[in-house]
This record gives C-alpha cells, sequence and structure tokens, in this order.
C-alpha cells in the first residue's frame, strides 16, 4: 500500500470512530467537525450506494469493452481471447493503480470494479489458456498451480490496495491449493493453526493500515472456516476436502474408525473453541464465526442422530437460543454499569438504524408467506397455503 | 482493535478537541476493553423466533391426524395470545411518533406473536374453511391484523411483514428477494405487482406528511418501488415488451429524478439501474451486434454521469 494510500486511511479510521461517536451522542456535531478537521481525508470517496452503482457500472464496461475489443480485432480463436484477457487484466491493474494512486481514489466504487475484474480476467485468461488450448486435464500439478496463483494474485492486490475481501480470497484459494496435496486434509488444519497466532496478532498491529489488519481480519476468519470445514464429520465422511483438490480415487476409500471418531470430537469441540477465543479476544468476528459452526455442527449431529422428530429439534433450539439470548441480556444487565469482563448489551457506537433495516429486509425475505395463485380455477375444499405471516408449506 | 484512534484520542483531548470526561469510555471500546454484543443478541433472538415458528409449521403439518385440530388451533390461539399478553402488558403507552422499544426482547416476542396468530389463523382457515371459496382472503386478514400490530406497537419489522403479506394476498411473493416476479408470465400478477407498488408508495408518502408513523415511511416506499420496477422488468422477456421497456425507462428515469431531488440514495440507484434496463432493452432489440459497443460505451457515461451526480448530492461516506 502507498505511504500515502496508508495515512489518508489511518485518517479514515479515526473520522469513521468519530462518526460513530456522533451518532451515538457521545459528541455534539461541532467537535466531529473539529475532528475531522484534525484528521483531513485527501482522498476522493462516495457513500455506499453510489459506490456500488460505479462498481456495477464498471465491471459492466470492463466486460462489454472486452468482448466489443475481442470482436473488433478478431481474436475469437480460443488462444487470442486467453492471451487478450491476461493483456485486459494487467491493463486493469494500472487503471487500478492510477486511481489508487495520482487520481487518490479510495472507496470510490471504480477502483473496485477495476481491481476485481483484473482479478478475473487474469485467472479466467491463465485457466483458458491452460485447460482449454493447453488441453491440460485438471489434475493435481495444474490445479495446484491454478489454486496457487489466486492466492498470490488476490493476496498482492490485498496487500497493493487494501481490500479485506481479496485477503479472504487469498486464503480460500490457499486453502484450494492445499487441497491438492496428499495430506490436504491435515494440511487445512496444520496451515490455519499456524497463521492463526500471527494474523490474530497482525489484525491489531498498529504498524499495518486499517486496511491491512482488516485483511489480516478477514483471511483468519476463513483459515477458520477451513479448518472447522476439515475437521467437521460430514466433510470427512463425505472426503468433500479430497474432491476439492481433484483427489478423485482416494473418494472410494472408506473412512477409519479413528477418523470418524475424531471427526466426530472435532464437530462438537471447534465450534466452542472459537467461542472461547473470541470471548478471550473479545472479537465479534470470531463469535459469530462459533455461532455459525454451532449451528452447523447442531444440524449435523441432528442429522446423524436424528433422536427427536424434526419440529421437536426445531422447537427445541429455537426456545434455548432465544432463553439463551435473554438470559445473557439478563446476566449483562445486572452487572454494575451494565458490563461484565468487558461485554455489555447497550449499543455503543453501533448504529442502531442499520440493524433494524437489516432486520426489516430479512423479515420480508424470509417470514412471508408464499403468494397465492393469481388465477384460481375455483375454490378446492380442504387446501390452502399454511403460513399466514411466517410459516410457509403447502400442506 | 483500533490503534490509530487508541493513538488520536489523547491527542485529541490535549488539543480540546474532543471533551477529556468523554475520552475514557471512547478510549475502552478502541482497545476492545469494552464490547458491545448487542447486535449479536439479536441476532440469536431473530433466528430463536425463525426456528420456533419453523418447528410449530412442522408439527402442524405432521402430526394434523394425530392430535386433532382443535388441540392444534387453540395451542397456536394460547401460545399467540400469551405473547401478545407479555407484549400488551410491557409496551410503553401508544403515540404516532417513533416509541423507543422498552426492552431487547420486545420486537421479537411481539414478531413470535403475530407469526404464530397468523398460523394459527391459517390453520382455522385451511381446516375449518369458514371464508369457503374466498380462503385467500386470510390473508389480506393477518396483513391487516400485522399491520395493526405494527401501528400499536411501532414495529418497522413487523410493518414491512404486513406490506409483503399483503402483495402475497395480490399473488405477489416477494419472499427470495422477489426472484419469482421476475420470472413471471403472468400478467395478472404482473398488474398486481405494480398495484402494489403504487399503494405502498402512496400509503408510505401519506404517513410522512401526515406525520403518523412517519419512520415507516421508508419500508414502504422501498417495497413499493421495486415491486413496480419488478414489475415492469418481468415484461422485458414478452412479445410486447417495448410498452414494458418504455414504462420502466420513464418509472425509472422519474423515480431517480425524484430521488435526486430529495436525497435518497438507495431510490435513486433503483431508478438508474430500472431505467438503463428499459434503455438497453431498446438498444438490443434495434442492433444487437452493437451490443457490447453499447454497453461499454453507455456504461462509461453512466460512471460518467453518476461521478458528476454524486458530488452534487454527497452522499455522506461511511
Amino acid at each position: 500500500m502507498r505511504a500515502d494510500a496508508a495515512r489518508a486511511d489511518r485518517n479514515a479510521a479515526i473520522r469513521g470512530a468519530a462518526r460513530s461517536w456522533r451518532r451515538a451522542g457521545a459528541i455534539d456535531g461541532a467537535t466531529l467537525a473539529a475532528i475531522e478537521a484534525e484528521v483531513p481525508d485527501d482522498r476522493v470517496r462516495v457513500g455506499p450506494v453510489f459506490r456500488v452503482l460505479l462498481f456495477v457500472f464498471t465491471l459492466i464496461a470492463i466486460t462489454a469493452a472486452f468482448g466489443f475489443v475481442a470482436m473488433f480485432f478478431g481474436a475469437d480463436e480460443e488462444q487470442g481471447v486467453g492471451w487478450l484477457a491476461l493483456f485486459w487484466g494487467i491493463a486493469l491493474a494500472v487503471a487500478t493503480e492510477v486511481q489508487t494512486g495520482p487520481l487518490r481514489r479510495a472507496q470510490g466504487g471504480t477502483e473496485a470494479g477495476t481491481s476485481f475484474a483484473m482479478l478475473c480476467f487474469l485467472q479466467g485468461g491463465t485457466a483458458w489458456l491452460l485447460f482449454d488450448f493447453g488441453n491440460l486435464t485438471p489434475d493435481g500439478g495444474t490445479l495446484a498451480f491454478f489454486f496457487g496463483l489466486g492466492a498470490v494474485l488476490c493476496a498482492a492486490a490485498a496487500w497493493r490496495w487494501g481490500f479485506p475481501l481479496y485477503a479472504a480470497a487469498a486464503m480460500a484459494w490457499l486453502l484450494l491449493a492445499l487441497a491438492v496435496a496428499p495430506q490436504g486434509r491435515l494440511l487445512w488444519i496444520a496451515v490455519p493453526l499456524a497463521l492463526a497466532p500471527v494474523l490474530l496478532r497482525l489484525s491489531d498491529s498498529p504498524r499495518l493500515p486499517p486496511a491491512h489488519r482488516a485483511s489480516c481480519a478477514a483471511a483468519l476468519v476463513v483459515g477458520l472456516a477451513g479448518l472447522y470445514l476439515a475437521v467437521h464429520y460430514g466433510s470427512v465422511e463425505s472426503r468433500w476436502v479430497e474432491a476439492m483438490g481433484g483427489r478423485v480415487p482416494l473418494l472410494e476409500i472408506p473412512v477409519g474408525a479413528v477418523t470418524e471418531f475424531l471427526s466426530r470430537v472435532g464437530t462438537a469441540l471447534v465450534p466452542p473453541a472459537f467461542l472461547a477465543l473470541g470471548l478471550w479476544r473479545r472479537r465479534r468476528l470470531l463469535l459469530l464465526l462459533g455461532l455459525a459452526a454451532g449451528a452447523a455442527s447442531l444440524a449435523t449431529w441432528y442429522l446423524q442422530a436424528a433422536p427427536a422428530p424434526l419440529w421437536v429439534f426445531l422447537g427445541v433450539c429455537g426456545l434455548v437460543t432465544l432463553a439463551a439470548a435473554l438470559a445473557v441480556r439478563r446476566l449483562l444487565d445486572a452487572a454494575p454499569d451494565k458490563e461484565r469482563w468487558g461485554f455489555t448489551a447497550e449499543p455503543l457506537f453501533d448504529d442502531p438504524e442499520a440493524g433494524e433495516r437489516l432486520e426489516a429486509a430479512a423479515s420480508v425475505v424470509t417470514l412471508t408467506p408464499e403468494a397465492r395463485a393469481a388465477q384460481e380455477p375455483g375454490f378446492k375444499g380442504g387446501g390452502g397455503e399454511f403460513g399466514g405471516g411466517g410459516a410457509s408449506g403447502s400442506w | 482493535m483500533n490503534p490509530d484512534v487508541i493513538e488520536a484520542i489523547p491527542r485529541l483531548v490535549e488539543r480540546g478537541i474532543l471533551p477529556a470526561e468523554r475520552a475514557p469510555l471512547l478510549l475502552r471500546a478502541a482497545r476492545r476493553e469494552l464490547v458491545s454484543v448487542r447486535l449479536e443478541l439479536r441476532l440469536l433472538l431473530y433466528l430463536g423466533v425463525l426456528l420456533v415458528t419453523g418447528g410449530v409449521g412442522l408439527l402442524i403439518k405432521e402430526n394434523l391426524d394425530r392430535i386433532g385440530p382443535v388441540v392444534i388451533a387453540s395451542a397456536l390461539g394460547l401460545a399467540a395470545a400469551a405473547a401478545l399478553a407479555w407484549v400488551w402488558r410491557t409496551a410503553p403507552p401508544f403515540s404516532w411518533e417513533r416509541v423507543p422499544s422498552p426492552g431487547l426482547a420486545f420486537d421479537y416476542v411481539l414478531l413470535l406473536g403475530v407469526l404464530l396468530a397468523a398460523a394459527d389463523l391459517a390453520y382455522v382457515e385451511a381446516r375449518f374453511t369458514p371464508l369457503g371459496p374466498n380462503w385467500p382472503w386470510h390473508l389480506l386478514l393477518v396483513s391487516l391484523f400485522a399491520a395493526a400490530m405494527a401501528v400499536r406497537f411501532d414495529s418497522r419489522i413487523v410493518f414491512s411483514l404486513a406490506l409483503a403479506t399483503f402483495a402475497a394476498w395480490r399473488g405477489v411473493s416477494v419472499a427470495h428477494f422477489g426472484a419469482g416476479l421476475l420470472d413471471t408470465r403472468d400478467d395478472l400478477v404482473r398488474w398486481n405487482a405494480i398495484g402494489c407498488g403504487v399503494l405502498f408508495v402512496v400509503l408510505g408518502l401519506v404517513l410522512a406528511r401526515a406525520g403518523r408513523k412517519a419512520h415507516f415511511e421508508p419500508a414502504a416506499v422501498h417495497l413499493g418501488c421495486l415491486l413496480v420496477l419488478g414489475g415492469l422488468a418481468s415484461g422485458l422477456g414478452d412479445r410486447g415488451w417495448a410498452g414494458w421497456a418504455a414504462a420502466l425507462l420513464l418509472a425509472g428515469a422519474g423515480l431517480a429524478a425524484w430521488a435526486y431531488g430529495t436525497r435518497r440514495f438507495p431510490l435513486f440507484a433503483y431508478g438508474v439501474l430500472g431505467g438503463y434496463l428499459g434503455l438497453t432493452r431498446f438498444v438490443f432489440e434495434g442492433v444487437e451486434a452493437l451490443g457490447c459497443f453499447w454497453i461499454a460505451f453507455t456504461s462509461i457515461l453512466m460512471i460518467l454521469g453518476l461521478v458528476a451526480v454524486q458530488r452534487r448530492m454527497r452522499e455522506p461516506h461511511r
């Protein structure tokens, strides 16, 4: 990351924190203005809606221009398209560099669009040349090269331009490359375990700009998710990691009893370990990862054991979830100053409006009943749609 | 942890920019010595409601014959009544203004009560058919009930649910992000979507103008605009696409212009995307061979235009 971009990123983090303080009423408007004057922002930024619009139209323009150029130069042969994609990718890297450098763009949508398209064109062009024109089969060596190239490209893009999403993608590509190795599943466990302390420390390091810290956190979460997948009972049973690495013959070999036992233990213990780490380090991302992994483990257990009808399982899980959330809130609220062990249920500096908007959108998407048929041939007794405002199964 | 903020706070206090009495709390939050888990608790409560309602749905489906209709209907009714009674007892007095929620669980217990009552009503209707051939009207009843609960207890989540259920009554599904709407080839569904959309937009504007639950306006207007644009866009693949494309172009442009004037950024985005889609449909029909050139050229124009508009609208960046 350029020094000026890193400095601007640090200033943006302070300005962002100040805006959240203002939203929560911790400071007044004059104080916010004074802070913003103290840490000036020399980048060209746009708001979230325009950012999305500019990103979308940049991607459309780049793709359409590629198609137009390919037609214009008659690059309709497979090799021509592959090389043109690589050239296009390099040109987009230069375009991103110009935008983040001399043009001082950050959070502007267009530089995200060009960098994202760059990754797609370089990776796509390479795949085209390797597998289509080069007639190489997607076996161990070529797959490892292809996945490794993705990891390197995404890591370089995250390091140079500071997009955390690319760091997450780099970790995902790395895991895919490791899956090709003979001991792929063990590497899925060992590598995230080895990287986790480093990434955890780097994600808090004052020496890194905020974008790089966030990149380390994103890579950490993907790595830990990979670790969970590697030990997960369902993934062991279905040889999911081996299939990802293209090691098809292994899929036929039955899973050993020890491996099966260890995977059951791992499925049960990894989610609480994530939760414990999240509580110990007070990391919300790890808490959320622990909750998601816990839900997945619980669902796996039910699918394997089926100890009760599904409605009982769902109802009990729902009631336990509600009770747990209320108990935690009560526990925190009952403590002096409404905080215990460094946690509080008070909103602090979060944006409550954003959460409520998300919930309203989610309720429309998930809880809305199925629509009735617009044109009905006539009443059919006993039929209909069960649900109303919520459940929507036909029966 | 945010090392930049940790480093900045003492400096801001020293320069007299930040009040010293505020610094300790801000520093604790920046050092991650104090972390709010409110968002996570809300997520858990929402998941809990989803799981319970899902379980109730399955309970009815799988035990219909074994338990008996009266028991199921009574149990559902009792559970809904218990939840709503708790809400009634806990709720602050009614106001047309925004009312702060009395607790973290309040909105979710209300949502659970409304969903259970809706399920009970649907079950009674399907089992005993009191509405006869007009059975879909139970969706309207659920919608009106949810709207009443939303207004009384000031819940935007339940209000959104009421609007979506009303659309379902008219045969328009907004579940799964309304994906089904775009695939529809049914003129009646399309017109119903447009009609619902217009109704929701008008409802939102009336609420805002009257100053009665004005904070419900965004939910109504956003859903309304999406339904109108989605309904119009669903006609682009039809034989008589030209009329739908023209309408989409006009509606999108009109929405973008209105949103520009009122600084409504998401609505501006809907309008721009809708208008662009309508215009592009015309071009693809006329000179399909130049499609790539047209899209590349107009996308660049759009980018330049958006950059210029953004400078005027000045959307705050986060």
